[in-house]
């Protein structure tokens, strides 16, 4: 195999404001991922490169804490008996597929438009699955919300549930019997997501939850398998091209695992639905910093014409709407658990 | 946590998990840059960065685990583990009820 070894004295030299600002993005962003399934990778790769670097170091670092943090997360949320082992590996299967497509047309995009047409087609992937699939997830969070949080099989899953297409599949864990035809679509794009945009769970979790029918609670805690899977898979690739920094890896991991493992403890002190409301909040708010980014790239592609500094502000106020999301998504988290630890203090006296 | 599983709190293993975290991360970063350096030749070095994370997520997520025991932040144990049963396959092949 080529090996692109990395030229070590391009790592970054880390001062002290480096390691707070990774090992806190890395405690939020665990937070998050121990509680919705996925968050913080869409932080921490542009909090990377905006402290110097490298872009494919930044993504295979990212990628290299992010699977030991899914595997803590997964075995903390096994052990309240919320994780589907079997419907996660049978999406994180798919999930494979869907990876090695999703480069493929990013290698195609890339040749037939360059690095600005390969950012735009990003950005719109971005933009487009955020607001579609997380302003559906807000309607229905707020639906649950307001019929005292109860949970229902979506129709779409119900009728594809009754469906005898061979193979079909038992999920004892998850309580349902389908066909494998309709789970290999959901793994498929959850890795086609990951891809693209290397977050995959924001299509994965609500897919689970809306086509397959899998409670959300279950959903969110089955998608760190799949993380787990893809994250390994992905992490010994760019391992092998030598382009993981072991540094900011383990400065980042020191905050995740702390915080990846409140966030597997407040998915038990909070009801289902205010996985979907964290979720829906945190891709809305993520939607509309992608979209104060497209400038960028349509003003790269000559398609729209804009001055540097707006386009510098732009892009500074579309970072900070992004960690803004990770903090909104952690307060609501953090707050759930207070609510219910108080309750539960109630209760108890 | 008034509904914690286990009343007694692991303040021992939080302390030796937490000194084999500080030392792994102190032995780690006295060699920080030369560690890095190795691992990104790729390769079979690939080896090195994945049994890395390994290693933090066993000594560090034991940690962080008792930490969070000790702080009194446990799960609620709801019926969470109660396993679903699927909707039973209905049957292939006519029974004669006689």
């Amino acid at each position: 195999m080529d090996i692109l070894s990395l030229d070590p004295t391009k790592f970054i030299d880390l001062s002290t404001m480096a390691i707070i600002f990774l090992f806190l993005v890395g405690f939020i962003g665990g937070l998050v991922s121990g509680f919705i399934g996925s968050g913080g990778a869409f932080v921490l790769t542009p909090g990377m490169m905006s402290l110097g670097v490298p872009g494919t170091v930044a993504v295979a670092s990212n990628m290299c804490h992010k699977f030991p943090k899914a595997l803590v997360g997964a075995i903390k949320r096994f052990r309240y008996g919320q994780v589907d082992v079997k419907m996660g590996l049978i999406m994180a299967a798919s999930a494979g597929i869907g990876v090695q497509i999703g480069i493929h047309i990013q290698r195609i995009i890339l040749d037939m438009w360059g690095q600005a047409g390969s950012d735009l087609y990003v950005s719109l992937s971005f933009v487009f699955v955020l607001v579609f699939v997380g302003g559906y997830v807000m309607k229905d969070a707020v639906k649950c919300a307001r019929c005292g949080g109860v949970e229902e099989t979506t129709a779409l899953a119900t009728r594809l549930q009754k469906i005898e297409l061979w193979p079909m599949i038992n999920f004892p864990r998850s309580g349902l019997r389908i066909s494998l035809w309709f789970t290999l679509p959901v793994g498929f794009a959850t890795g086609m997501l990951a891809a693209t945009i290397a977050v995959g769970g924001f299509v994965g979790v609500p897919g689970m939850i809306y086509v397959i029918g899998v409670p959300g609670l279950m959903a969110s805690a089955t998608e760190l398998v799949i993380a787990f899977a893809m994250g390994l898979g992905g992490s010994i690739n760019w391992a092998m091209h030598g382009m993981v920094d072991i540094r900011l890896v383990l400065i980042i991991l020191g905050g995740s695992l702390l915080g990846v493992q409140l966030g597997a403890i407040g998915t038990t002190y909070v009801r289902p639905h205010m996985i979907k409301m964290v979720m829906a909040t945190i891709m809305l708010i993520v939607a509309v910093s992608r979209g104060l980014a497209l400038p960028t790239y349509l003003v790269k592609l000559g398609v729209m014409n804009m001055g540097p500094d707006t386009l510098s502000l732009l892009n500074k106020v579309s970072f900070a709407s992004m960690c803004m999301a990770l903090l909104i998504g952690s307060g609501i988290i953090l707050g759930s658990m207070w609510i219910g630890r108080r309750a539960q203090l109630a209760e108890a006296a | 946590m008034a509904t914690s599983q286990s009343n007694k709190k692991p303040i021992g293993r939080t302390i030796l998990f937490g000194a084999l975290t500080a030392a792994f991360y102190t032995g780690f970063f006295t060699y920080g840059d030369n560690i890095a350096a190795h691992f990104a030749q790729g390769s079979f070095w690939a080896a090195g960065p994945i049994a890395t994370v390994f290693a933090v997520s066993y000594l560090h997520g034991e940690f962080a685990s008792n930490l969070w025991s000790v702080l009194g932040i446990a799960a609620i144990s709801k019926d969470a583990k109660k396993t679903v049963e699927a909707t039973k396959r209905p049957a292939q092949r006519p029974v004669l009820n006689a």
